[in-house]
């Protein structure tokens, strides 16, 4: 079965630090697959390489079969490849619907029907159709996760990219949002790619893991190996909130 | 070619008095000033003022002239700027309306005519075999002077290093018990009786108008986008780069050619390279 | 969104500016008021752009200039039958916008209003330099009107500038106009919806452009000259401040701002001296007080008490 997307060497630096050195994994259509690492390894970097919204020194990405790497963002959303944002931005002075449209007004999904229908019934599978009415700025934390997802989801992607979903929020409202995420890629047959850097919220959820420091893959193994890893252990222990990351 | 070097120079020194007081206050409080140039125009006319009416001696009326512009720089921060700091826009709104009122209180006062103002030396002296008025020199010795006094401030006190912490990092500065808001205006007072001083010490050759400061404005403006907004070693040297660039332009082209120079030179920046040469904040 | 209420509004307003040149007894306020449709149109327009998407242009004279300009170009050097000024205005108001907005709108905030305030202002620098073909400092002056009566072309610049508001509106109610807003609100955000943020900028620019424009072409038709001033900052700096008065982002708000101040200063002829002082005063007190503006907010409060009264009276009569 052919990878969904497939990177190869792909670099970033800024000025002196190499934030992303030489990285290459493959994901096949259907997984959904972890990215782990202490902060600074180089996760987000690497979103915004994949997705766009920064330019690579160097390497590959082969998605579906095409190259994006060079595209701009958005050609690479109309391609396929949705993200989120790990510091929501919603667009204030709308309400939680219009955040929405805008993600039904992309040309990939443009003439799939009326838009405002659409944004409804996603914000229902995402648990917000109660609010769809209300301005953005009233959200919590939590909501404005969920919005994040039914903008991405409503671009019809083939593999979602979610960026510390879990950042900020408390247990109670983990516990829906992870259930959301596995019943979406059950029923969808999304593929997904997370980051996180806390093990506990997402052990369950993935299927694989890609273990990240100092911008390099470290280790790609099922969780419970890479846990054990003893190059992720070390990456942990040896940063100060380490022994509280390790399960 | 002499004269070119040495009327440069007085106009390169009158324009980094401008530059550097527009970099200080945006690079310690993000405030884009839009009434800069009315504190350079408030300069002029309070030396006027004071000569002329209040009678005082000229080096007087200009220490007087320059103290109330900072204090009035220091009130329009407190009273109209930092209540709408959240908004860069609006920020900039508000200190233009601030410059429109003040050029609009100024030609209900004093008309639209050109004031004169006495210069503080009537002779005229010859440097590099170039004549030059005795004011000029003034100007281009009172620009060094204010400048390196400036310098040595913010490197030798205690409150130009607590300036220069806040520039770096706000909030950082006052959990370290350095109160940000009050140096804010402490800087804004800086910057407009700076600017004022460049305006007394250009009255007496300068045409003293009410619109008198929007040129300058514009030119500050554009030195500190092409050296680097926050950098002040980037406005001087900008301030050299613009000031012989339009005096050779004027010698040797026209004056009108000349004062497009300023303006082309942001537009082109800020096309090719957002951040000026030594930015610390890129425009985009 | 559109209630009926707003179209017997706009139906109102229609009517009592058609029915000034009847009422009136001289030409000269229906002269003025012809500027001060051409005023609401560079209100109305520079809101589109503006207004919203957040990006603020502070050289929206540049576009002004160029239209005005155009058409008495044509007329003056070129001899051109007045009517062709009309179209060719906005096509060389749209080229201008594409020549300073494809470099500058990808620049943050402050910068792009600042650059386009800079091109506005090396526009006028031009002007008065290329003496020979612009007339310098007197500017063109001999501009054939395009229609002879002072009333007809009231009429005509009334349709335009209806025709300019109602498309405008028409455009930022439509999904167009909710990518607009989303831009003002986050252009990643948008990026990751899968938007193309730099086209809808680079064509709300554009369209912003045509019609500042065509506003220029018809002030030029109207008052049968245009000089560099057409260029200059102040005009730039009040349309903002009509924006601000009239609400930004709604379109009519700001045309209505237009037109309510022009009278205004005409009545107070008195103040004309102080209009800076008026205006730079009613902007601080907008920029503290009234941040969603003036005359915007007023039309919202009149139609939730209208709309409140006639739900009223329907709900009695079903009763």
């Amino acid at each position: 079965m052919s990878a969904l997307i497939e990177v190869k060497g792909l670099t970033k630096r800024f000025g002196g630090l190499t934030a992303v050195k030489d990285v290459g994994f493959a994901l096949a259509p259907g997984e959904i697959t972890g990215i782990l690492g202490p902060n600074g390894a180089g996760k987000t970097t690497l979103f915004n390489l994949l997705t766009g919204f920064i330019p690579a020194d160097s390497g590959s990405i082969i998605f579906d079969g095409e190259p994006i790497r060079g595209l701009k963002p958005f050609r690479i959303v109309n391609r396929g490849l949705a993200r989120t944002f790990q510091l929501t931005r919603p667009f204030i002075g709308m309400s939680v619907l219009e955040n929405v449209v805008v993600g039904c007004l992309a040309p990939r999904v443009r003439r799939d029907g009326p838009t405002e229908g659409r944004a409804r019934h996603m914000l229902v599978r995402v648990g917000l159709g109660a609010k769809a009415d209300l301005a953005v700025d009233v959200l919590s934390y939590g909501d404005l996760r969920r919005l994040e997802i039914a903008r991405a989801l409503v671009t019809r992607p083939k593999l979602l990219l979610l960026d510390e979903p879990f950042a900020g929020l408390g247990t109670s409202e983990i516990e829906p949002l992870a259930a959301l995420i596995r019943e979406l890629h059950d029923s969808e047959g999304l593929t997904i790619l997370i980051i996180e850097h806390r093990l506990r919220e997402f052990m369950q959820l993935v299927g694989r893991v890609i273990a990240m420091d100092f911008g390099e893959i470290i280790a790609i193994g099922p969780p419970q190996e890479i846990v054990r890893h003893p190059r992720v252990v070390e990456a942990y222990i040896g940063r100060t909130e380490g022994a509280r990351g390790v399960a | 070619m002499a004269q070119i070097l040495v009327y440069g120079a007085v106009i390169s020194a009158i324009y980094a008095m401008l530059a550097v007081g527009f970099t200080l206050i945006f690079g310690v409080a993000r405030i884009l000033n839009l009434a800069h140039g009315a504190f350079y125009a408030l300069g002029a006319y309070g030396v006027y003022v004071l000569t002329a009416y209040g009678h005082l001696p000229l080096l007087a009326a200009a220490v007087v002239s320059v103290l109330f512009v900072a204090g009035f720089g220091a009130a329009m921060e407190r009273v109209l700027v930092r209540p709408l700091r959240r908004s860069t826009l609006a920020v900039l709104m508000i200190t233009l309306a601030v410059s429109l009122m003040v050029e609009q209180v100024l030609l209900l006062i004093f008309g639209s005519e050109a004031r004169n103002v006495p210069s503080m030396v009537d002779a005229t002296v010859a440097i590099a075999g170039v004549d030059i008025s005795g004011q000029r020199v003034i100007a281009l010795t009172g620009g060094i002077v204010i400048l390196s006094g400036l310098w040595l401030f913010m490197q030798k006190t205690r409150l130009g290093a607590a300036i220069l912490a806040v520039s770096q990092d706000a909030e950082g500065a006052q959990y370290m018990g350095i109160p940000s808001d009050r140096i804010f205006s402490i800087v804004m007072a800086l910057s407009a009786g700076i600017a004022a001083a460049a305006g007394v010490l250009v009255a007496p050759f300068q045409t003293v108008i009410p619109g008198m400061g929007l040129l300058p404005l514009v030119k500050a403006f554009a030195i500190v986008i092409v050296g680097g907004l926050g950098s002040i070693p980037g406005s001087i040297l900008g301030a050299l780069l613009l000031g012989y660039t339009e005096t050779i332009v004027a010698f040797n082209i026209s004056i009108e050619w000349a004062q497009i120079v300023s303006v082309a030179a942001v537009l082109i920046t800020l096309i090719l390279r957002p951040a000026g040469f030594f930015g610390k904040r890129a425009a985009f | 969104m559109r209630s009926m209420i707003d179209w017997i509004g706009a139906g109102v307003a229609i009517a009592v500016l058609a029915s000034v040149p009847l009422l009136a007894g001289s030409n000269y306020l229906v002269v003025v008021l012809t500027v001060a449709l051409c005023n609401a149109m560079w209100a109305a327009s520079w809101d589109f752009m503006s207004g919203l998407t957040g990006r603020e242009n502070f050289g929206h004279a540049l576009f002004i200039g160029a239209g005005a300009y155009t058409a008495g170009f044509l007329n003056t050097a070129l001899d051109l039958n007045p009517w062709w000024g009309l179209p060719s205005s906005a096509i060389v108001a749209v080229l201008f916008s594409l020549v300073i907005g494809i470099p500058t709108l990808r620049l943050r905030g402050p910068y792009f209003a600042l650059a386009m305030l800079s091109g506005a202002t090396v526009m006028q620098s031009l002007t008065i330099i290329f003496s020979e073909y612009t007339g310098g400092q007197d500017g063109l002056n001999g501009i054939f009107p395009i229609l002879d009566s002072q009333t007809a072309y009231y009429y005509l610049t009334l349709a335009i500038a209806v025709a300019t508001v109602a498309s405008l509106k028409f455009i930022a109610l439509s999904p167009w106009g909710t990518i607009l807003r989303a831009i003002r609100g986050d252009e990643a955000t948008c990026q990751a919806a899968g938007i193309n943020v730099s086209f809808y900028k680079i064509t709300a620019l554009m369209i912003s452009a045509a019609f500042a424009g065509l506003g220029g072409a018809l002030y030029a038709h109207a008052l049968l000259q245009v000089g560099p001033d057409l260029f200059a900052v102040i005009l730039s700096i009040n349309t903002i401040i009509l924006v601000y008065i009239g609400g930004m982002g709604t379109i009519y708000g700001p045309a209505g701002a237009a037109l309510l101040f022009s009278l205004l200063i005409e009545k107070l002829r008195f103040l004309s001296e102080y209009r800076l002082w008026v205006y730079t005063l009613i902007l601080i007190f907008i920029l503290f007080f009234l941040p969603k503006g003036l005359v915007a907010p007023a039309w919202v409060w009149l139609r939730e008490r209208l709309s409140g009264r006639r739900r009223k009276r329907a709900e009695d009569a079903v009763a």
